[in-house]
């Protein structure tokens, strides 16, 4: 079999450890020379539903996923109903005919369908998530992915001794009981190299956590809220290990305030959150705009409005997280699209709030957050920690906002000799103080107002200097350009190489931060475009408001997707082909 | 530290007779009688006339949004647990907007003194009622005659229903005392609450300096009284009419929050540092 990506899916109902399986055969073959996507899907429920996992496997670097399925795992009924048009052909389908019926009509000719007697393999009393360790010595039969891959990790995933044991004589016994049964169908299509380097599986939210403890983030405040929470609870788990404190709050208003406190006292501080709970926190970002105080959030979209979709994904707070309370003042927002941008970019963004003391948000969504892909060690050896203008005791008189030429001044941390100051949420002159029923104060304050509101913006030259704004792929003279922003990267480079091997000319400019707003850098791609295509997942076309107002261009034509599901490379190739030909 | 170390050269913008000015002065008495150390210490304030109060103080302030104090203040506390924290605001800035916080920040008892100035009425916008106006109280937002209509918050109740472990009451027209029960309160090892009862002389016509007075008694003059006996407290607390019981109503020591975290045994967060922090391990537990 001549593939260059081969799919698996396994589905079923929470409690069958369907992305547990999932991510054994993904890490399996991150340790063996392979290259993973593992992409899951889950309604907001505890128990029941349809979970299900999906995972890319490629002898090269994955970005992006399809749902032609080569491997079907079934734990439920429902998971059947819901994939079996998605078969590619040829595809192995394994179930227990116990708990699901297959309507042979339904799925591609040439399907091959494999019943396994799955449940019956545990031993009475065991626990119905073993069922995944049978599937999975049923996959190693059938496939030919090899045993001994699964169960080196699960040797390493399950610290409890007797489970491992248990689950690895599971898998044992139900691949042993397929072979018997098996002429030859190894269709697993990649050579595992036993020594390979290993490669992380890492998600969004992990590269973004571990990018905060790099950048020496010791405290992070939050309130749970899908798909932001997991960084929330990645900070909480390793927390006592890096001397970082997490602090569940009663809300995200406590939240983000808690975050602002111990950033005015001193400590790098990190918040996790998704729309909604962004919507609460929107009070203080103005705040801390307005007394200059650094200040990281994670927005992590899913759908909405409102409570929306918790579990599934959108593009769809772009507008509202860069317009974000009242007033104007001049912010960062950062949309990673990748594994590798979500830490480097996480890192740097610590040292941007600090340099200059405005509120950083990076904004995801829940695809990024949450699927997980292969990813070489992060390279740290250059990374520096820059803590931006600090006051030093001999500055006296000490002026917590002097106005400066960069509209930087040097910060002040309670606990400083010579550094006492007021920070608040007024609008306030040099040294801080408000006060309209002030005499002196009063007199001055249509230029107190000008001043301070010049202050912010004054940052502005140099950040949009210093900030890695956009970037570019592809071809200068391409027939098309993309732009898009995020999460859709992954699946636009992969439809560029498609494009690409069709001999279709396509390039893209990523919109990395998308405030303050790459004017120059992106006007400088529009000259060289023939034609443009917008791509996001919303329904407005929010980066393309932001893009008009910028700089004028109207892209000549959009593709959007709010359908709560990532962008596939496949369809975005047939909207190049449908925008070119 | 001597009391004009404290001062700024900024005259307060409360109305004449304000009780405000009260809480000031004795704040900064007890201040200078702790000779509290004014660059380790930071003042967390709210929104309104009460958190003025951060504008004219020579310490670390941090002026914050209505009803916010509390969470900035624990940011603040977790951050360096070195620093004394006092967190000041209205009654509606801690009773409304900040009743979530206040909840929260009590039964989590971190170290922060929180000192709430109680004129049951909003003042700095000009006359609406408070969650602690009394019944019929006619304000701006709560006509005659019907007057307000909802039970108002008794602070010191909530403080010890939720587990504030320093519960006091005071009344800014005796001075002495209240700037003896701040001091024990700054003092205090976890989370101590005042409620300060005080006047707003321009919108608030019932809640005198006289019907105070009239009504203020010392609580450890009445009969019965044991500040570690949590259900007499909560008995003294009932008493709002013809006798307000004033002075220190419970205290009580339990771990606080910042206590309970091995991450702060060593130095302050603020303090370590974070240059060449080393992921390796972080990273290989994702092979």
């Amino acid at each position: 079999m001549n593939k260059s990506y081969y799919t698996c899916l396994f589905g079923g109902e929470a409690g069958y450890g369907v992305m547990s399986a999932g991510s054994i055969i993904a890490k399996g073959a991150n340790r063996s020379g392979l290259w993973s996507f593992v992409v899951n899907e889950y309604p907001s429920l505890i128990q029941g539903g349809l979970n299900s996992c999906l995972v890319r496997l490629s002898n090269k670097p994955i970005t992006a996923y399809e749902e032609t399925i080569d491997f079907l795992g079934l734990f439920s009924q429902q998971a059947f109903d819901c994939y079996a048009d998605k078969l590619s052909p040829s595809a192995i389908v394994l179930y227990d005919a116990a708990t699901t019926k297959i309507d042979a009509t339904k799925v591609p000719e040439g399907t091959l369908l494999c019943p396994v007697a799955l449940a019956s393999s545990i031993p009475k009393g065991g626990a119905k998530i073993m069922i995944n360790s049978a599937m999975l010595g049923a996959f190693a039969a059938f496939t030919g992915y090899p045993k001994q891959v699964l169960i080196d990790v699960m040797k390493t995933e399950f610290h409890n001794e007797k489970v491992q044991q248990e689950n690895i004589q599971i898998l044992d016994e139900v691949y042993h009981l397929v072979m018997e049964t098996l002429s030859s169908s190894k269709v697993f299509p990649f050579p595992f190299e036993p020594k390979a380097e290993p490669k992380m599986l890492i998600n969004g939210n992990e590269a973004i956590s571990i990018a905060a403890i790099k950048a020496g983030c010791k405290f992070s405040a939050g309130y749970p809220m899908t798909p932001g929470s997991s960084v929330l609870s990645y900070l909480a788990d390793h927390g006592a290990e890096y001397g970082l404190v997490f602090k569940q709050a009663e809300d995200e208003i406590a939240a983000i305030n808690m975050l602002i406190g111990a950033s005015f006292a001193g400590t790098r501080a990190i918040g996790s959150t998704s729309g909604g709970g962004f919507a609460l926190m929107v009070e203080a970002l103005g705040f801390a705009a307005q007394a200059e105080i650094p200040l990281v959030m994670v927005n992590a979209q899913r759908g909405g409005p409102s409570t929306g979709l918790p579990t599934r994904t959108a593009q769809a707070d772009l507008n509202f997280v860069v317009h974000a309370s009242q007033g104007e003042f001049p912010r960062i927002v950062l949309a990673p699209g990748d594994i590798e941008e979500c830490f480097y970019e996480t890192f740097r963004i610590f040292n941007l709030a600090d340099t200059y003391q405005v509120p950083c948000i990076i904004l995801t969504d829940k695809f990024l957050a949450d699927s997980s892909v292969s990813q070489l060690p992060f390279a740290t050896d250059s990374l520096t920690i820059e803590r931006g203008k600090l006051f030093e005791a001999k500055e006296q008189p000490y002026l917590r906002y002097e106005n400066t030429p960069d509209g930087v001044s040097a910060r002040a941390i309670p606990g400083q000799v010579g550094g006492r100051h007021i920070a608040t949420s007024y609008t306030h002159g040099e040294d801080g103080f408000y006060s309209s029923g002030n005499k002196e104060y009063a007199l001055n304050e249509p230029m107190v107002t000008i001043n301070s509101m010049d202050k912010l913006y004054n940052k502005l030259p140099a950040m949009e200097k210093e900030i890695p704004a956009i970037k570019f792929y592809g071809p200068p003279n391409a027939d098309l350009t993309i732009i898009a922003w995020g999460s859709t990267k992954g699946a636009i480079l992969e439809a560029m190489e498609l494009a690409a091997s069709q001999n279709i000319s396509v390039n893209f400019l990523q919109i990395l931060y998308i405030s303050p707003f790459p004017i120059t850098a992106t006007e400088l791609v529009l000259q060289q475009a023939k034609k443009t295509l917008l791509i996001e997942g919303n329904k407005t076309a929010q980066l393309g408001s932001i893009l008009r107002a910028n700089t004028g261009h109207k892209t000549d034509y959009t593709f959007l997707k709010y359908n709560s599901r990532a962008f596939l490379p496949s369809e975005i190739l047939a909207k190049i082909k449908e925008v070119l030909f | 530290m001597a009391a004009h170390d404290i001062n700024l050269p900024y005259v307060p913008t409360w109305c004449a007779g304000c009780g405000d000015y009260g809480i000031f002065m004795a704040l900064k008495k007890a201040m200078t009688s702790l000779n509290l150390d004014l660059e380790q210490t930071v003042l967390a304030t709210g929104i309104g006339c009460s958190s003025k109060i951060g504008q004219y103080m020579n310490t670390y302030r941090i002026e914050t949004l209505h009803g916010r104090s509390l969470p900035v203040a624990t940011g603040v506390k977790l951050a360096n647990h070195n620093l004394t924290v006092i967190a000041e605001g209205g009654d509606g800035d801690g009773m409304g907007l900040g009743m979530g916080h206040f909840v929260h920040t009590a039964r989590r008892n971190i170290d922060i003194t929180y000192f709430i100035h109680n004129n049951q009425i909003y003042g700095l916008t000009k006359g609406q009622s408070s969650p602690t106006s009394d019944l019929g109280a006619v304000t701006k937002f709560t006509p005659a005659p019907l007057g307000n209509v909802e039970h108002p918050i008794n602070i010191v109740k909530m403080a010890l229903n939720v587990g504030a472990t320093f519960v006091a009451r005071a009344f800014v027209g005796n001075s002495t005392q209240l700037v003896s029960l701040m001091e024990q309160a700054i003092s205090h090892p976890g989370f101590a609450v005042i409620d300060i009862l005080q006047p707003c002389v321009s919108f608030n016509h019932t809640n005198t300096y006289q019907w105070y007075q009239q009504r203020a008694k010392p609580i450890e003059e009445m009969e019965g009284y044991d500040p570690a006996d949590l259900e007499k407290a909560l008995i003294f607390a009932g008493l709002w009419g013809e006798q307000i019981p004033i002075g220190l109503y419970y205290q009580t020591l339990r771990p606080t929050f910042q206590d309970s975290l091995p991450q702060l045994s060593h130095q302050p967060l603020a303090q370590q540092k974070i240059d060449n922090i080393d992921i390796t391990g972080l990273m290989q537990k994702l092979y």
